[in-house]
């Protein structure tokens, strides 16, 4: 610093204004020892004041901020989830896959008609896995675990009820029915 | 350096007490200090808390933080309206998917009738233009989530991953599924 080299710095320094920054204190100023303003005033209307001058109408988030949940102090940094397989490369290895595959299947009903059942009952199955994992995309994507615990279990596990529902439904509906393409096709063309 | 400014800070607020002994001396002595007019007071007043009220309220003073506009100012561009749709017409079919499922396991405790036969015979007895509505409300959900789940598996062989191939690929996708539509609702 160097008021220890000049004394005469921290002379103009004991003698300059207190500002308004400084820590509170109580201390008393007579009214003839009071300093004169510094020739820089600060405006009367902040900043922020001053740009919602131009907003025309009032300022609404389109998704307010849900729950907030924080992991630990305000100073400790987010913790990175641990990293498994099954839930990462493996996962998205197998999703490509039934999605690869169900182009052929979705093709097939069009070119060979629809009196397969085994090829029938292949759609099926293979469109309820895409269906259950793309939902459960989205209940992973919308639904943050820490922030809203319950709501995600109730919704993870009401996917996965809902999925062997479905299951017994399409098969009740393959077995006793004509099966999906075929009754597709008729009430398409009724 | 800290301790400079320190001692720069208290030496201020004696100079606003007393300027002119301050202006004399360039210390203030052990002495005056004793006097207990030097001392620094702040009338601020606190309160013992435990940590899980102190972590209740920064997590209620988090809820007003400001949330920076997204959805609102963006841009609307084709790669995320894209994105968008693939998303929502996946959810109703699927949705479709599931409902339908559903409700035929429990068609019979209610009393309804929802095998092919009836279903074909309530569809064919609609009008014409209801028809073709309704096929074409089907139609257009089922025809882009296909095309663009193509688009997305050729993504992900690491092809037509430019932005302006990525635009390309999406106006030709809705166009792809446009035209689908109308040769599925029309001629069938």
């Amino acid at each position: 610093m160097a008021s220890i080299v000049r004394p005469s710095l921290l002379r103009q320094a004991c003698s300059a204004a207190p500002t308004a920054r400084m820590l509170s204190t109580r201390a008393s100023i007579n009214a003839s020892q009071r300093i004169a303003q510094p020739s820089f005033v600060r405006s009367a209307v902040p900043t922020p004041m001053k740009a919602a001058a131009f907003h025309a109408s009032a300022k609404r988030a389109i998704l307010p901020p849900g729950p907030q949940h924080v992991e630990g102090t305000a100073n400790d940094p987010v913790p990175v989830p641990p990293a498994e397989p099954t839930h990462g490369s493996y996962h998205w290895t197998f999703e490509r896959i039934l999605a690869a595959g169900l182009i052929p299947l979705t093709v097939a009903p069009f070119a060979a008609g629809t009196q397969h059942p085994v090829l029938d009952a292949t759609l099926c199955a293979s469109l309820l896995i895409h269906s259950h994992i793309g939902f459960d995309s989205m209940v992973i994507d919308y639904i943050p675990k820490k922030r809203f615990p319950k709501s995600r279990a109730l919704f993870t596990w009401g996917l996965r009820a809902g999925t062997v529902v479905v299951a017994i439904g399409l098969y009740e509906f393959e077995t006793n029915d004509v099966g999906l393409t075929e009754a597709i096709k008729r009430v398409w063309t009724a | 350096m800290l301790a400079q400014r320190i001692a720069q800070q208290s030496l201020r607020r004696m100079a606003v007490q007393r300027p002119l002994a301050t202006s004399m001396a360039k210390f203030a002595s052990p002495a005056a200090i004793a006097t207990n007019q030097f001392i620094q007071t702040r009338p601020v007043a606190t309160q013992n808390m435990k940590p899980n009220e102190a972590y209740n309220i920064l997590v209620e003073q988090r809820k007003h933080r400001p949330v920076s506009p997204h959805l609102g100012i963006y841009q609307p561009q084709i790669t995320w309206y894209g994105s968008a749709l693939n998303r929502i017409t996946g959810a109703i079919c699927s949705g479709g998917l599931y409902v339908f499922g559903a409700a035929y396991l429990v068609a019979p405790l209610i009393g309804w009738h929802l095998e092919s036969a009836s279903l074909a015979a309530a569809f064919g007895s609609l009008p014409l233009i209801a028809k073709v509505l309704i096929k074409s409300s089907l139609a257009f959900p089922f025809t882009y989530h296909c095309v663009n789940g193509i688009r997305h598996l050729v993504w992900d062989f690491g092809k037509w991953f430019t932005n302006k191939q990525i635009q390309v690929s999406g106006w030709a996708a809705f166009a792809v599924s446009g035209l689908s539509t109308a040769y599925l609702a029309l001629a069938w």
